[in-house]
């Protein structure tokens, strides 16, 4: 027990418990002994002229007490407060919720197994199963991705659609979701300067809409050859190893004015998928993944 | 002896009463307090538990000067149903370096004993400017002014660490000297930010409960 005093402090807790609580029984006991319970009204004299009538007090507070003295002597035999003492009950806070975690594992535990078992398809085919996902999703999720994961601030990604960033398959959503992604967008502005950025928002804008041939974007292609294709492709399609997104659909996290598509270029971008490991476990993980690959429908309020 | 007649002699002598009182009423404070205080049983920093840098101390009285405590707890209780929802319950040694502690005692907002890394820099910074634009039920305020003021204003960084040190947190006299380098150019956004993302970080991969 890290939480219990050291033997010193142990002993001085004893000592002065015990001293006062013995001191409190001679005291209520010295009350009884005087013969002074329960008896009339007394006129007392307080102070020269000052008199007040005082009632004793009556014999049944007298055993009350005395009770209520015996339940204490209990309390600290069976439960830890009397120095390093841990009482007999072996009681202890962690160890409440330690039993609290055993019994949820009782009755959820071979539920929970099952869903680590079960296809993403199998999971998604029950409605109780993805309700349930959606209550983890909604807690842990919804303050950036949206309560319906349809994104939210140009900013954090829909995840409702079939567009992954980081890759779509079982094994990519759930390592999205356990290990997190750090994407990282060099600013390029200083290395193509503003002309540069301009005539490249114009290519990129030109391949989202399925026009990648035209000669009025050459030079664009030219800068997009040079710099981007390393991640993106050289049609513009993207790599989710690298969280590279695809180009050449209409699908824009940051947005997709040609502003936007500007300030991306020029300034680069560095989304965060914080880490979920350490707060979801694998079934919670598995179930989301599960839910979102189903396409992140939300379910009914019940 | 008779303690009933010692208890007149007490209750017509308000200088004895008065000295009574103070020997009962501390005896409470001698067997629950000072075993805290003097002892080390509670004091113990956790594992992996780190000072507050200098942008996080200053994000850390940021959040007291904008009485974040008033709505946000920042203790995790050993119940089932709030270890699931926000991880680990808190230990003592989790707030060695706490002075004073922002366990707070209502929660219109959620805990955030544990909030460190759960979102990123971005989301925490939209959200504290403007929690409508992240969180469309939220009722937070939003605290624009933050991005706009400069953190340490007042300059007492230096001085503040000090007290700290002398009442015991690790810092040394480096430290201290390059705290106000370390708050240069930053904004007050910044620190809280930083504040907010060492919240539990102490007890990151500890398993449940």
């Amino acid at each position: 027990m890290a939480d219990m005093p050291s033997q010193f402090w142990a002993g001085w807790i004893v000592v002065i418990t015990v001293t006062s609580f013995l001191a409190l029984v001679w005291l209520i006991v010295d009350i009884y002994r005087d013969g002074d319970l329960g008896g009339e009204v007394k006129d007392e004299l307080w102070d020269e002229t000052l008199r007040e009538g005082a009632r004793p007090a009556p014999v049944w507070w007298f055993w009350f007490i005395l009770a209520l003295m015996a339940v204490s002597v209990v309390y600290v035999m069976l439960y830890p407060g009397l120095g390093a003492y841990r009482g007999a009950l072996r009681w202890s806070l962690g160890g409440q919720i330690t039993e609290r975690f055993a019994d949820y594992e009782t009755q959820f535990g071979a539920r929970r197994r099952r869903i680590l078992e079960l296809s993403f398809a199998e999971l998604a085919h029950d409605e109780e199963t993805m309700r349930s996902a959606w209550r983890v999703f909604n807690n842990h999720c919804t303050s950036c991705h949206g309560r319906d994961a349809g994104g939210q601030a140009q900013q954090f990604p829909d995840l409702s659609d079939a567009s992954w960033q980081w890759g779509g398959s079982e094994v990519q959503l759930s390592e999205t979701i356990r290990a997190g992604r750090q994407a990282a967008m060099p600013a390029w502005q200083a290395s193509i300067g503003e002309q540069g950025v301009r005539r490249l928002a114009d290519y990129v804008l030109a391949l989202a809409a399925g026009d990648d041939g035209s000669a009025a974007q050459a030079e664009g292609a030219g800068l997009f050859q040079q710099f981007c294709t390393a991640c993106h492709g050289a049609d513009g399609s993207g790599n989710p190893v690298l969280g590279a997104p695809a180009l050449n659909d209409a699908v824009w996290l940051y947005g997709g004015s040609r502003a936007d598509v500007m300030r991306s270029i020029a300034m680069g971008r560095n989304g965060v998928m914080p880490t979920f490991g350490g707060r979801l476990d694998e079934t919670q993980i598995r179930l989301v993944a599960a839910w979102l690959s189903a396409g992140a429908k939300v379910p009914d309020e019940r | 002896m008779k303690l009933v007649s010692l208890h007149r002699k007490i209750e017509r002598n308000s200088g004895l009463l008065i000295f009574g009182i103070l020997v009962v009423s501390s005896i409470g404070g001698l067997v629950q307090v000072l075993p805290i205080v003097l002892g080390d049983a509670h004091g113990a920093p956790a594992a992996g538990l780190a000072v507050y840098s200098p942008l996080e101390l200053e994000g850390r009285d940021l959040y007291i000067r904008e009485s974040c405590s008033t709505c946000h707890t920042q203790q995790v209780r050993p119940l089932l149903a709030e270890v699931k929802r926000y991880g680990p319950y808190s230990r003592a040694g989790e707030f060695a370096y706490d002075r004073p502690f922002l366990w707070g005692s209502k929660r219109t907002g959620p805990d955030l004993a544990r909030i460190g890394g759960k979102y990123n820099d971005d989301w925490q910074r939209m959200h504290l400017l403007d929690p409508r634009s992240v969180v469309p039920a939220s009722i937070m305020p939003a605290y624009p002014w933050l991005a706009s003021r400069d953190a340490d204003q007042g300059r007492t960084i230096q001085a503040r660490m000090r007290a700290l040190q002398q009442l015991g947190h690790p810092y040394s006299d480096q430290d201290i000297a390059a705290a106000p380098a370390a708050l240069e150019g930053r904004t007050e956004l910044e620190a809280l930010v930083a504040y907010l993302q060492s919240l539990g970080r102490s007890m990151a991969g500890e398993p449940q409960p």
